[in-house]
């Protein structure tokens, strides 16, 4: 049974769910993949990644924004991530069967975690052809003749909350609205910042959710240049293999996930389909290093102890774990050091999966995806899969989802999400059938 | 049940100034301190005003040198306005003074919200020479790619850099964010650490906002954009024809009257109530009615339990931009009628600082209410009739009490609204 509740407070329904992967362009597709196994890792197609020392990724495949939105001048301002944001917010919204209406939208807010990327790879070797063929911008010439290609399209589409506006133009939402960035914590500080929303009163339904794209040349330079990413270029689908002793870094996807999210009373009167509770957030600071973790797990045990204060649930009411599980080194053993410092000897009880093994890591969308994931766990008691572990690492000693398919009930899930620059989030998912007002 | 929220540390830079006195001072006196921009040879440039920091000296904001080679001069100045506001709240002697399990504690429920503007054009820039020796053919920027480009490229231009080192120099561990919504950001940082104080997760947090606007592609969008000013930034003006951009940051301690009680901390005021609202109609567009700024100010003024009549003084946004101004006078004379109370801006004093603004102009609230004195709009020549009801002078006046309302509005439509209180000295 979940956490004793000992007194009256505001409760969050999660009554939508809405994913662009690279597992599937929706949410059953993706669901599927991830209890049958089929991965969403490929050799890179989206440009010419032969040259890198890493070539695959995973890419969200086919997906044509144009299917879920219909305002073609919205697209015009919309960059790569900004469709997958749509898509994957226009099919939570669908799916929670309630949208904002001139009498609602005040009470409708939006929290997004977007991406670092500014202006798309072309728009990039454009300036470059115009103005710095010799590599160097020269500011002076720029000035003149850099007027005349200034198009204030690229500009809108490259600002920072740009996702967040085309969300709220896009739904007529009109109440509190942010986007947040801390790497690949961003998704699940959005979903975290969501819940308090309704708690504090601020909002009656939120749209909350992730999205990210870093599969261009920029964005892949980048995390190759860090040697952060797995180079089996050979095997890819092998390559993301979390908690594995063989492990050699992340696999870098995109994609977005979003989810609706509402005062739980309301929810039950409307008669909304409620697949879980979002009972808890948790919210902490490594302050080690930039990229690195503790290996003791500092940061993230303060994140998952938060977490379960917030939901009012013991350790021992956790059945089901998505890991950040990036499948670096560093990551894995930390994050395992971490959930045995706050779960004790039940541990061993939980059960554990990265979903990055078979979708790779969606970067500022991985902790509203992975969210959702553990709503779909709840709603239908199956478990998605740990991919790729073959050879257990006895510093990653945990109950690790290696068969399918497995049907669990699940009374709690918590899902983890750890950035670069230390921020730590942890968001905490009861059963309905729990929840007892 | 909801909890004090006391201010207890300040910190800020900007062109103005490097401390939040310096600062308000220059304001108070009527100097504006923008300038033509200096950083590159502007002078053939169609807008070439900006608040520039001059003579910005790296070593002299951060002292740790390693740290230069990993951060961005945005950064440099977040980190910049964080420790002093951390210095002025005297949070480090005091932990350091606690033993080591009590000290564990103290980071633990220690906060960290950041406001910050995102990426920049010229991050991106790096890859200009690899692009130069690719000629065109990918498969050649990935072979050279470790030759040409910082491997530390990524971790340079994290736009969460300013929470991440703040955490590492300090060990604060508690709750945080890394706000990326354009102007709103710094205030929704200070919003957010409220928040977290009031619901018990956090005792204490830092909330800094920073940004760096001014670089060559930025400054010619918003020159292609029509929304910069061909002299100067001149708001509720008849005459005003856009904003200019200024660079800088702001930071402010925040503390529950608890913990601020329990290490006797010297209290400088008291953050009352806030609210952020969506006009949700684009990116760029902005409701004639000042609809969303009206919401914003009904909401910050019920968080706060106060009415419109406890309001002694405003911090308007006044941006300079036709649009933005006359709204904002119409949202203001909507809550406060025909006798609002005295208002002013800074921007013109300094420039717009996007993601730090609405941080800075509620550093500069404090000040005003400390004083005393609300500094006048300097470059106010004749006011625009569709803002002849604001309470705006060129020269300071008296505020009617100790609230101050601060402004702030960004893309997207956002509109922000805060309240606070000076402390009697």
């Amino acid at each position: 049974m979940g956490g004793i509740v000992t007194r009256a407070r505001v409760r969050v329904a999660i009554t939508g769910l809405g994913l662009v992967t690279p597992l599937g362009n929706d949410t059953r597709t993706t669901w599927e993949a991830l209890l049958t196994g089929r991965t969403g890792i490929a050799p890179i197609m989206t440009f010419d990644a032969s040259g890198f020392p890493v070539r695959i990724g995973a890419e969200v495949k086919g997906f044509d924004p144009r299917t879920a939105i219909e305002d073609r001048k919205l697209l015009k301002f919309s960059n790569r991530y900004h469709g997958f944001a749509l898509g994957a917010a226009e099919e939570a919204i669908r799916d929670a069967g309630i949208r904002p209406e001139n009498a609602s939208a005040a009470r409708w807010g939006c929290v997004v975690g977007s991406g670092m990327m500014g202006i798309e790879f072309g728009e990039l070797v454009e300036a470059h052809r115009r103005f710095a063929v010799d590599g160097h911008i020269a500011p002076e010439r720029f000035g003149i003749d850099g007027i005349a290609g200034a198009d204030p399209l690229v500009f809108c589409r490259s600002q920072a909350n740009n996702g967040l506006s085309l969300l709220l133009q896009h739904f007529g939402i009109r109440g509190y609205a942010t986007a947040v960035h801390t790497a690949c914590a961003s998704g699940g500080q959005a979903v975290g910042t969501a819940v308090k929303l309704i708690r504090r009163g601020t909002a009656d339904f939120v749209l909350t959710g992730g999205f990210d794209s870093m599969l261009n040349p920029v964005g892949l330079a980048a995390f190759c240049l860090l040697g952060a990413l797995s180079p089996d270029n050979d095997e890819p689908e092998r390559a993301s293999r979390p908690f594995d002793r063989t492990r050699n870094g992340f696999i870098l996807g995109e994609g977005a996930g979003f989810l609706v999210l509402e005062e739980w009373n309301a929810a039950c009167r409307r008669g909304a389909r409620i697949y879980a509770e979002l009972a808890g957030d948790g919210n902490s600071l490594s302050s080690y290093r930039i990229t690195d973790s503790h290996p003791s797990g500092d940061g993230p045990i303060q994140a998952m102890a938060q977490a379960l204060a917030d939901a009012r649930a013991r350790p021992e009411d956790v059945d089901y774990l998505n890991a950040h599980g990036t499948s670096t080194p560093m990551n894995d053993r930390s994050e395992c050091a971490a959930v045995r410092a706050v779960f004790g000897a039940h541990a061993d009880r939980i059960a554990v999966s990265s979903t990055k093994s078979l979708m790779g890591h969606l970067i500022a969308g991985a902790g509203a995806v992975e969210a959702a994931i553990c709503a779909l766990a709840i709603h239908h008691g199956l478990l998605p899969l740990n991919a790729n572990l073959h050879e257990p690492d006895p510093e990653c000693d945990l109950d690790f989802v290696r068969d399918l398919p497995h049907p669990r009930r699940v009374g709690v899930a918590i899902s983890n999400s750890f950035g670069f620059g230390g921020s730590n989030n942890c968001v905490i998912l009861r059963n309905p059938e729990d929840v007892h007002i | 049940m909801s909890k004090k929220v006391m201010i207890t540390g300040e910190g800020a830079i900007c062109a103005a100034g490097k401390d939040p006195d310096e600062i308000w001072k220059a304001a108070r006196a009527g100097r504006s301190a923008i300038d033509a921009i200096q950083q590159w040879d502007s002078s053939n440039w169609p807008s070439r005003l900006a608040g520039e920091i001059a003579d910005l000296n790296p070593r002299a904001l951060v002292e740790d040198r390693k740290l230069h080679k990993l951060v961005r001069r945005t950064d440099l100045l977040g980190l910049y306005a964080a420790s002093k506001a951390i210095e002025d709240a005297g949070l480090i002697p005091h932990r350091d003074a606690l033993d080591p399990a009590q000290a564990d504690l103290f980071n633990d429920r220690t906060g960290v919200y950041v406001g910050g503007g995102g990426g920049a054009y010229q991050d991106q820039y790096d890859y200009f020479p690899l692009l130069t020796a690719a000629r065109g053919d990918l498969g050649i920027f990935g072979r050279q790619l470790a030759t040409t480009v910082n491997p530390m490229w990524l971790l340079r231009t994290l736009p969460n850099n300013v929470l991440c080192h703040i955490g590492i120099r300090y060990a604060f561990k508690g709750p945080n964010a890394c706000i990326t919504n354009h102007t709103a950001s710094g205030m929704l940082a200070v919003a957010e650490a409220a928040a977290a104080l009031r619901a018990g997760e956090a005792d204490r947090a830092v909330a800094v906002g920073h940004d760096s606007p001014i670089e060559p592609e930025t400054i010619l969008y918003f020159h292609a954009l029509g929304l910069l000013a061909a002299d100067t930034i001149r708001p509720f003006d008849s005459a005003r024809s856009g904003t200019l951009l200024g660079e800088g940051a702001a930071a402010l301690v925040l503390e529950t009257a608890a913990a601020a009680r329990a290490r006797g901390a010297k209290v400088r005021g008291e953050f009352l109530g806030s609210a952020c609202v969506a006009e949700g109609e684009g990116l760029l567009s902005i409701r004639t009615d000042g609809d969303g700024l009206v919401r914003a100010i009904v909401l910050a003024l019920e968080d706060a339990e106060i009415g419109p009549a406890d309001v002694g003084m405003i911090v308007a946004h006044g941006n300079g931009t036709p649009p933005s101004d006359a709204s904002e006078a119409s949202a203001i004379r909507h809550i406060f009628g025909t006798k609002p109370p005295p208002t002013t801006a800074f921007k013109w004093a300094f420039g717009h600082l996007l993601a730090a603004s609405g941080i800075l102009d509620t550093v500069l609230a404090l000040d005003s209410l400390r004083h005393g004195d609300v500094p006048g709009i300097a470059t106010l020549r004749e006011l625009d009739p569709a803002c002849a009801t604001l309470a705006v002078s060129t020269t300071a006046q008296p505020p009617r009490s100790g609230v101050a309302l601060v402004l702030g509005r960004g893309f997207a439509g956002t509109n922000a609204a805060l309240l606070l209180r000076a402390s009697a000295d």
